[in-house]
């Protein structure tokens, strides 16, 4: 059993740099140049400072990346005129993949023939130096969004480009993402990208990681998206990183998001100062619904408003949201902006009193905090030299089990379910570990569902298509 | 014939063909065949060919239900039935389903065209899993591939 410890940091971090380095597309980054250029960054840049001066309302990151640097130029320009607090650059999938050579050659060919051969911008093709060009005059953060296994080059071009915060981590970047990428490989990967975030630090304008806690976004547990989010805290923690935001997807019940944010934010803080890593600064991110979106544009917009109020209601410190063409693909400019202006809108509109509760949202504060101390505590208990290696157990075992993941060590056993209220319930646990009592909860609980004679399958294809 | 005794599970081999990661709907079918009563074999996603016809090899498989949700179907499926004749896998029940072609095109016009691949039953954009399900119960009553496939024989 290995506990989550400083003693993980990795060692050596410059010479591992130098080697990632010498890839011919970090175009020759220096360390020390880069630590320069971070000096001359606006401040505003860093999301604990944009975090700092929010206000009352939670801060609003669209999201959104195109191939072409003009295009990503107008659209960083049209997002902020349009109010976004956070600049999103989705990155294509190529370079997620780690396949720059296709990327850079589909990034030709849509220069030459303007038309987009690519869904993301191919950041390590543009490279940092024009990158930085994106970003001249703007004094807000950036929010790097892939979805990379290996995303240590990644990593390194956006610091270097003045990228304040890098979304993802070695379990939500990988379960969700890949077929086979293994993931004791990806742990690793993550610990440099951890750590250079760390090292590129400074006191006040620490370089911000965040957690993608949606992962599949189908009929995923809270208590499952609570562990895995505050593992990668712990992780990240380890590397030195001082600024972690925890996130969660909307569940498709407004008790259970409240619920859920709950748990998130006492347990990362808990657990956070448990292993000492009391600097850690936490912040709570929420999704808008990441599952299938209506394809009426109405009630798109209406599911918009409706999470928009609840990240209100949760006090979210960002709001990552979707637009009404979200059915469609990869929306257009002015549709992503007019999604942050009606967010913005409900916002403003419909301040939350807080503190909302009801024994319904007590109940279920408690059952998920249960579970996802029950998972956590399991996973510590894993033999192994270092923490990372306990998670990679958890896999191997089944503890950690995130439904419909297309990797293929995960395990894909536990079962769930949503309830007559539409929370999410686990119908069988399989090897995850919680508690007979909170199983028994659980099930009692589905009882309230209409179709429960119906065979699974059929209940689980009603869940999915839930919002449609 | 062993596999007429009443306790006998016919075994199915499900998985995504190409480079299709569309994990959703494989997962749900294979629950779906389990809670009805079938073995189920999943290879899951990305699955080559070759590979549902050597699962079908390994596992005496009694019939094979490919996915594709991407479109990439018209591209894998074309020597589909001939891979499992010259493996003497030609008694094999062959089904496929999802999106199976890239773009819009008449559903008559794709069901013929998989038959033609060899399929024994085709179901394009078809969303209730159970219509398959029902299908091949009574496919399987009658021993293996009373459909097309076998008809066109070798």
């Amino acid at each position: 059993m290995a506990l989550p410890s400083t003693q993980a940091r990795l060692g050596e971090i410059d010479r591992y740099r130098a080697q990632v380095l010498t890839h011919p597309l970090a175009r020759g980054i220096s360390p020390e140049e880069v630590r320069d250029h971070l000096a001359q960054v606006p401040r505003q840049r860093f999301p604990r400072v944009a975090y700092a001066n929010r206000g009352a309302d939670p801060c609003i990151q669209p999201r959104g990346g195109f191939p072409l640097f003009e295009a990503q130029q107008q659209l960083t320009q049209q997002l902020s005129a349009a109010g976004a607090d956070f600049i999103p650059l989705t990155i294509d999938s190529y370079t997620r993949q780690n396949q720059y050579d296709t990327a850079t050659q589909l990034l030709h060919r849509s220069e030459e023939e303007g038309k987009n051969y690519l869904n993301g911008y191919p950041l390590i093709s543009h490279g940092y130096e024009l990158t930085r060009q994106l970003y001249c005059d703007l004094e807000k953060p950036v929010s790097l969004r892939h979805g990379t296994p290996d995303a240590r080059l990644l990593a390194e071009v956006a610091i270097a480009s003045g990228i304040a915060e890098i979304e993802g981590g070695a379990i939500c970047y990988c379960l969700p993402y890949s077929e086979g990428f293994p993931i004791d490989r990806c742990l690793l990967y993550w610990q440099y990208v951890d750590r250079i975030c760390a090292v590129n630090s400074t006191e006040g304008a620490p370089i911000h990681r965040e957690s993608f806690g949606p992962l599949t976004a189908t009929l995923v547990p809270p208590a499952i998206v609570v562990a895995v989010e505050i593992i990668e805290a712990l992780l990240a923690a380890e590397q030195g990183v001082t600024s972690f935001a925890v996130s969660f997807g909307q569940t498709g019940s407004m008790i259970q998001d409240i619920a859920t944010a709950t748990v998130l934010r006492e347990l990362t803080r808990y657990y956070l100062d448990e292993f000492r890593f009391e600097s850690v600064q936490t912040y709570l991110v929420y999704h808008q619904w990441m599952g299938q979106f209506p394809v009426q544009r109405e009630r798109a917009a209406a599911l918009i408003a409706c999470s928009a109020a609840i990240s209100s209601i949760i006090s979210a410190d960002k709001i990552v949201v979707k637009t009404i063409d979200e059915a469609f693909g990869v929306p257009r400019p002015e549709i992503n902006a007019e999604a942050c202006d009606s967010v913005r809108y409900v916002l403003r509109t419909f301040r939350s009193a807080k503190a909302v509760t009801s024994p319904m949202i007590e109940h279920e504060t408690a059952l998920i905090r249960s579970e996802a101390e029950s998972i956590l505590e399991a996973v510590f208990n894993l033999p192994g030299s270092a923490f990372w290696e306990s998670i990679y157990r958890a896999f191997q075992t089944g503890l950690l089990d995130v439904p419909f993941s297309p990797h293929a060590d995960n395990a894909n056993k536990l079962l769930s379910v949503r309830d007559g209220n539409g929370s999410v319930r686990i119908a069988n646990a399989a090897n995850v570990p919680i508690s007979s009592e909170d199983a028994r909860l659980e099930r009692e609980l589905l009882e309230s569902r209409e179709d429960r004679a119906d065979k699974t399958y059929r209940q689980m294809l009603n869940d999915i298509r839930l919002m449609v | 014939m062993v596999k007429m005794s009443s306790d006998y599970k016919a075994r199915v081999i499900i998985g995504v063909i190409g480079d299709d990661i569309h994990v959703v709907g494989n997962r749900i079918m294979q629950l779906a065949l389990e809670e009805s009563g079938f073995q189920v074999f999943n290879l899951r996603t990305r699955v080559r060919p070759e590979e549902f016809c050597q699962a079908a090899l390994e596992v005496n498989a009694d019939a094979v239900f490919v996915s594709s949700l991407n479109g990439e179907g018209e591209y894998w499926c074309a020597d589909f039935r001939r891979l499992f004749r010259e493996a003497g896998l030609g008694h094999v029940i062959l089904y496929v389903g999802g999106n199976i072609v890239v773009g819009n095109r008449p559903t008559d016009e794709v069901i013929k065209l998989f038959e033609q691949f060899g399929f024994d039953r085709v179901y394009h954009q078809v969303t209730d899993i159970s219509v398959a399900i029902a299908d091949l119960q009574e496919d399987l009553k009658h021993g293996a591939a009373q459909h097309a496939g076998a008809a066109r024989g070798d």
